[in-house]
């Protein structure tokens, strides 16, 4: 493996989209897009039968859909704190990672907004979640969380798909310079907006980057705090937390960064980008899960240490049902996938083995998709009245739409993996040795 | 348009290709000294220090972010506070219909929101000046290096008097690898005849194609099923016939030996039986008048005002209802009477299902009253005495 030089680093990212994809690619596709199928039967199955085709019941009325949305919502933080926050502290190695955790982003928030949109039952109306002017003269509640919910997940969307695309127009301009493909040409022309790479641009698009990152700093701290207010603002044992913001931010950061890992590996290997997404990415990568992990270790023992403190009863037969009760099995997977598993990246050795880190990102996927279904499930099944309390069983629609999910975000890795640029080259071909100016500091070089 | 030399003879700029950022940031100054024409670089990533070496101000987008955020917050706070105190105020979770504290989520994203789309949009629409696909540099030769791994250093014409050959000279000697003259654009008139038919036509078919949509989104897709699932519901409508029952008809008489509430029946054998009774009601003002007024609504007409059998109707129809001052019904027991409102005697029909069952007492009380009163003896004076 040579040294990265700017061409060569276009002939490497730009022109993959050019090549015919293996058949392996089309192999994965098949998966992916027969996990959407399934999904989409069981979406419809549940728009002609109604929402009684999943488990929910009375009490537990919010289950699969809502834990779906925190989880997937949650993916997509990796990739803004990648973009934003990593970008604002300089930590220019993100700049190799950057693309492929933004678009991450986008179609993890693409996966969490079906959840509320078929859970409210009646998707063709879901405009009434926004407050505009009608002939019932209703407006919405501006005191509910769940309105705020509506607000930021969609300024989260629109913020991040902002980010996205600003960062592609050059790459995009690249493209359509090398490109011989007619169809390519029109199509790549199109979608760079005529970008030429003049300074007076770059001046612009650089301020413009930087305050992008800024807004979407706050953004990343905001959004799951939001999500979490939706219970944190409610009187359910167990939920009515003020941990809940700070704790849901780094589960989701812990649970993004797991899944960037998990797809990165596969991405290095499939794509030949060894030489761009290195062996320290995946360290460093490793580093942030494992920091999370202890912060997520933290939090659960905050949640048993105000069980104890606050001599609250049913706070206390909340946190007891997590570790004893019916569903005591899913608290202790939450803690061993959360807690237990990633402390084995404190060797680096496991830091840097596939074998490993999989492991643990599998892990931790599976331990954040429990966390909130202890969260949601165990609070919601027994609260203030026994008289009321009911075992919640999910059904095969419930795990049909969640597996669809899965096959809607690979399908569109995949395809994203074999169109657009994987790495932001623009902004690798900027830190890379010999790209600036030598007068110039090199505080900018990595 | 100039008259004396042909559009394809001019020219846009020269352009001087660098292959290092060192040879590009060192042949700025010079090619500026130069003084021939405006300068402008092309390069494929931002390059630091440039935007002083070429002289540029500062980028405006902050303080537009700046203004556009504040506004996001105010919009989202007035928009809310209108909504929630003025326009459609109701009190949620015990706070005052014009408590701001809630409104802070949403002001923040609205803020974020607003500030995001003026740094991009702003930045490429109203800075930039983009999309532009007709730019000389996006079809010049170097355009595809430009975008790879080369650097560029652009000497514009400012007016006519752009010398390309100097200017040329000046950057070759400034280092440049490669030069080439850009011709300036052809600036053919730009609303000929047949662009303002393509303009119109486009937006008829943008009309046409946006009506077909809209009929069919508003039209025609609510009435599919499953959206119309909440008119279609299994339930019985008045005055329709259902599947449902035997006789096909969706109002169903009530079931035989019904009894509606408050109408429990407590004189169903034989007038006789019925004389055990016992008024439960006390001898009240009130339930006097409750009497009084429920006789003058359901006996009157036929018993008379006096009870004496000399009602309005008996003149018009020849009737002969009792006279209840008859010495044979001021012997009649409480339940006998009350026995034939319920039941009805002869001509008479049952009132049980115009009189409440504390009404038909209290009308056998007001019976009482009448007879009384109609049969005065002397002691009762001296009883109404004090």
């Amino acid at each position: 493996m040579g040294r990265v030089t700017p061409g060569g680093l276009d002939d490497q990212v730009l022109a993959f989209p050019e090549t015919k994809p293996p058949k392996q690619w089309y192999f994965a596709l098949a998966i992916t897009l027969s996990a959407m199928f399934i999904g989409l039967v069981c979406i419809g199955y549940t728009f002609v039968t109604g929402i009684g085709a999943w488990g929910n019941n009375s009490p537990v009325f919010w289950a699969f859909d809502i834990i779906n949305f925190v989880f997937w919502v949650g993916i997509g933080h990796a990739g803004t704190l990648i973009s934003a926050i990593l970008f604002l502290f300089r930590k220019r190695w993100r700049n190799a990672i950057a693309r492929f955790a933004e678009a991450m982003t986008i179609f993890a928030v693409i996966c969490a907004v079906i959840f509320p949109l078929i859970h409210v039952g009646r998707p063709w109306v879901a405009f009434w979640l926004f407050p505009y002017p009608n002939q019932r003269a209703l407006w919405t509640n501006f005191r509910s969380p769940l309105l705020w919910d509506v607000f930021a997940v969609n300024t989260y969307f629109s913020v991040s798909l902002m980010f996205w695309y600003l960062g592609l127009i050059p790459d995009i301009a690249s493209m359509r310079d090398r490109t011989t493909s007619k169809v390519r040409k029109v199509i790549y022309t199109a979608l760079a907006l005529g970008w030429r790479g003049a300074a007076t641009h770059w001046q612009h698009y650089e301020k413009a980057y930087l305050l992008l990152a800024g807004l979407a700093t706050g953004l990343v701290l905001s959004v799951h705090s939001v999500v979490s207010f939706d219970f944190a603002t409610s009187v359910v044992p167990g939920w009515h937390m003020t941990i809940f913001p700070p704790y849901f931010v780094a589960g989701a950061i812990f649970a993004g960064f797991a899944m960037v890992v998990m797809v990165l590996v596969v991405v290095r290997e499939t794509m030949q980008l060894k030489n761009l997404i290195t062996d320290r990415h995946l360290d460093v990568m490793n580093k942030v899960i494992l920091a999370m992990s202890c912060i997520m270790g933290y939090s659960y023992m905050m949640e048993g240490f105000t069980a104890w403190y606050s001599m609250n009863e049913y706070l206390h037969h909340g946190f007891m049902n997590i570790i004893t009760g019916t569903y005591g099995w899913a608290g202790w997977l939450t803690i061993s996938c959360n807690i237990l598993i990633p402390q084995i990246l404190w060797f680096k050795k496991a830091r840097t083995s596939y074998f490993w880190m999989i492991l643990v990102a599998i892990g931790v996927t599976i331990g954040m998709w429990f966390e909130r279904f202890v969260i949601i499930v165990i609070s919601l099944h027994q609260d203030f009245l026994p008289s009321a309390w009911r075992i919640y069983k999910p059904t095969m629609v419930d795990f049909g739409i969640l597996l669809g999910t899965f096959g809607i975000f690979f399908t569109l890795v995949l395809i994203f993996a074999r169109v657009l640029p994987v790495i932001a080259t623009t902004e690798v071909k900027a830190i890379l040795p010999d790209a600036q100016p030598s007068h110039h500091g090199d505080d900018h070089h990595v | 348009m100039s008259e004396t030399m042909p559009a394809s003879e001019r020219s846009y700029a020269v352009l001087g290709i660098f292959d290092t950022p060192d040879a590009l940031m060192q042949a700025i100054p010079k090619v500026r000294a130069s003084m021939l024409g405006a300068v402008e670089a092309y390069t494929p990533y931002p390059i630091h220090g440039i935007d002083d070496a070429l002289g540029l101000r500062k980028s405006p987008l902050g303080g537009m972010v700046l203004v556009m955020g504040i506004l996001g917050a105010l919009t989202a706070f007035g928009f809310q506070y209108w909504i929630s105190a003025v326009d459609y105020p109701i009190i949620t979770g015990g706070k005052g219909a014009g408590s701001w504290e809630a409104f802070i989520p949403i002001m923040f994203e609205v803020t974020v929101l607003f500030a995001t789309f003026t740094a991009g949009l702003g930045m490429l629409f109203l800075l930039n000046k983009l999309p532009f696909f007709g730019h000389p540099v996006l079809s010049s030769k170097a355009m595809s290096s430009i975008t790879r791994d080369r650097y560029a250093l652009a000497l514009e014409a400012e007016d006519e008097s752009f010398d390309s050959g100097a200017a040329l000279r000046a950057l070759q000697a400034a280092g440049a690898l490669e030069v080439e003259v850009l011709p300036a654009p052809d600036r053919s008139p730009f609303l000929t005849s047949d662009f303002i038919l393509r303009v119109l036509g486009g937006i008829f078919a943008a009309c046409v194609v946006s009506g077909l949509a809209m009929y069919f989104a508003t039209k025609w897709f609510p009435l599919l099923k499953p959206m119309v699932y909440m008119q279609d519901q299994p339930r019985l409508n008045a005055q329709k016939p259902s599947g449902f029952f035997k006789d096909r008809h969706g109002m169903q008489r009530p079931v035989a030996g019904t009894v509606a509430r408050g109408h429990l029946p407590t004189a169903t054998g034989t007038q006789d039986a019925a004389a055990a009774l016992v008024n439960p009601l006390p001898r009240t003002k009130e339930i006097f008048a409750v009497g009084r007024k429920a006789y003058a609504n359901r006996c009157e007409v036929c018993h008379g005002a006096l009870g004496n059998g000399a009602g309005s109707l008996t003149a018009a129809y020849g009737g002969k209802p009792a006279n209840l001052q008859a010495q044979q019904f001021r012997d009649y027991p409480d339940g006998k009477i009350y026995w034939a409102i319920v039941n009805g005697k002869n001509a008479m029909p049952s009132q049980a299902a115009d009189l409440t069952d504390a009404q038909r007492w209290a009308v056998v009380h007001y019976v009482r009253a009448l007879q009384r009163a109609q049969n005065a003896k002397d002691e009762d004076l001296k009883v109404a005495t004090p």
